[in-house]
């Protein structure tokens, strides 16, 4: 067997796929050649390694994931930066700056207390966003961010400290005494949070609380208000 | 015979570099895109569960963003950078699980194959991203005689192909292999 020969069956070598004779005639010919010994010796580990790999298929990233990450870095530079202005904002005079909206009101449903903050981050010309807490019994509350988009208002919602996992659907309306619009529904991961971006038709201005209510039974469970 | 799509760890390490400055969000985009996947078998398979792994995907990839000022490429890989980071996120959680009775009987798929530990499950995913970027002809190759374990000859008949261009293929398919995860970092021991 020439080397050029060899070199072709090493493939089916290393990964045990040749015939007894062709095995043989190759390790024969490796005992003797240094060079092609080499060239074996380079994949020779590759089974060990390959062997790792099997029943491993890659999946597709999850798209979901890419946007909540998107969301969570935009998030955190607003808060980052609202947090900079602040601290530049309280130095020598109190009054500088853009008025910013913050309340804190009693919140009717369950007592909350609410504050809605508009973020000074915005471009100019652009609606401000708004930040609004939602406070609901047993420890959950949520972070509300909502932005004026084309024909309504898109909301994310961070929530925490819901019943965990579960079937529980939660649906989140943005209202005003005697007029309801629905955001959209979400559920809870296992820690009883979540993350969700939900648009509604209903525009700001045009309501002054957000609730969420667990389905079907309406129960409420968040509430927070504009002011 | 066509080179292995291998990336160049360079520009990998440029988009982490970009990735704290860039408000575009295109860095992260790009990088997620790459590695999303794979690191989201790789927990999927750690965690059993698909909102579980989600959720430590998505924390893989805002603690690369949060910490990628500290991202040494003459250490490691972006790649094996990711894979560290996943692996300490899954840490993470198991242990939080494991301090909530109600979830710590939820055994994870890794460690009831047996004892599987996740830096072997680490090396698996990573071949298994070596594999992809073969040509499929390679990878073919490699897949029939490494996992279905049949011969040169029964891939032949199998194929069609004739006997030396098996040959041949599973001994270019084993060098680019080679070659992928050498750029990838991954040696064979």
């Amino acid at each position: 067997m020439t080397c050029t020969q060899v070199r072709e069956q090493l493939g089916g070598y290393v990964l045990g796929a040749l015939d007894p004779a062709e095995r043989e005639a190759v390790a024969e010919h490796l005992a003797s050649c240094p060079a092609c010994a080499a060239e074996h010796a380079r994949i020779a580990g590759l089974p060990a390694l390959l062997e790792h790999a099997e029943g491993l298929e890659i999946p597709a990233a999850p798209r979901a994931v890419e946007e909540r990450v998107l969301d969570q870095i935009a998030h955190e530079r607003g808060v980052e930066r609202h947090a900079r202005r602040r601290r530049r904002a309280l130095l020598p005079s109190l009054g500088r700056g853009r008025a910013l909206l913050a309340a804190a009101v009693a919140g009717a449903a369950l007592g909350a207390a609410v504050t809605a903050i508009a973020l000074d981050d915005d471009p100019p010309g652009r609606p401000p966003s708004y930040e609004l807490a939602l406070r609901g019994s047993g420890g959950a509350s949520a972070q509300a961010k909502l932005t004026p988009g084309h024909g309504g208002t898109e909301v994310h919602l961070w929530v925490k400290g819901l019943p965990p996992g579960g079937e529980a659907v939660y649906e989140v309306r943005c209202e005003r005494p005697g007029w309801s619009a629905s955001a959209g529904t979400f559920r809870t991961d296992a820690r009883g949070r979540a993350y969700v971006v939900l648009t509604t038709a209903a525009r700001l201005g045009e309501y002054e609380r957000i609730r969420v209510v667990r389905r079907p039974d309406e129960n409420l469970v968040l509430s927070g208000e504009l002011q | 015979m066509p080179a292995p799509h291998a990336r160049p760890q360079a520009e990998d390490a440029q988009l982490v570099e970009r990735l704290y400055r860039d408000e575009t969000g295109d860095a992260m985009r790009a990088l997620y895109r790459l590695y999303g996947g794979e690191l989201y078998g790789f927990t999927l398979n750690a965690v059993g569960d698909r909102g579980s792994a989600e959720e430590i995907v998505q924390e893989v990839f805002l603690r690369a963003w949060r910490h990628s000022a500290s991202y040494d490429p003459g250490r490691a890989a972006v790649r094996t950078w990711l894979y560290q980071i996943a692996r300490n996120a899954i840490i993470d959680t198991r242990r939080r699980a494991a301090v909530r009775p109600g979830l710590s009987q939820h055994d994870t798929p890794a460690e009831a194959e047996g004892g599987a530990t996740l830096e072997q499950a680490m090396l698996g995913w990573q071949v298994a991203a070596a594999l992809e970027r073969l040509t499929p002809e390679h990878r073919q190759m490699i897949r029939m005689a490494q996992f279905r374990g049949l011969t040169m000859r029964e891939i032949a008949d199998h194929t069609g192909l004739p006997l030396g261009t098996v040959k041949s293929r599973t001994w270019y398919a084993l060098r680019s292999l080679r070659l992928v995860l050498e750029e990838m970092g991954v040696t064979p021991s």
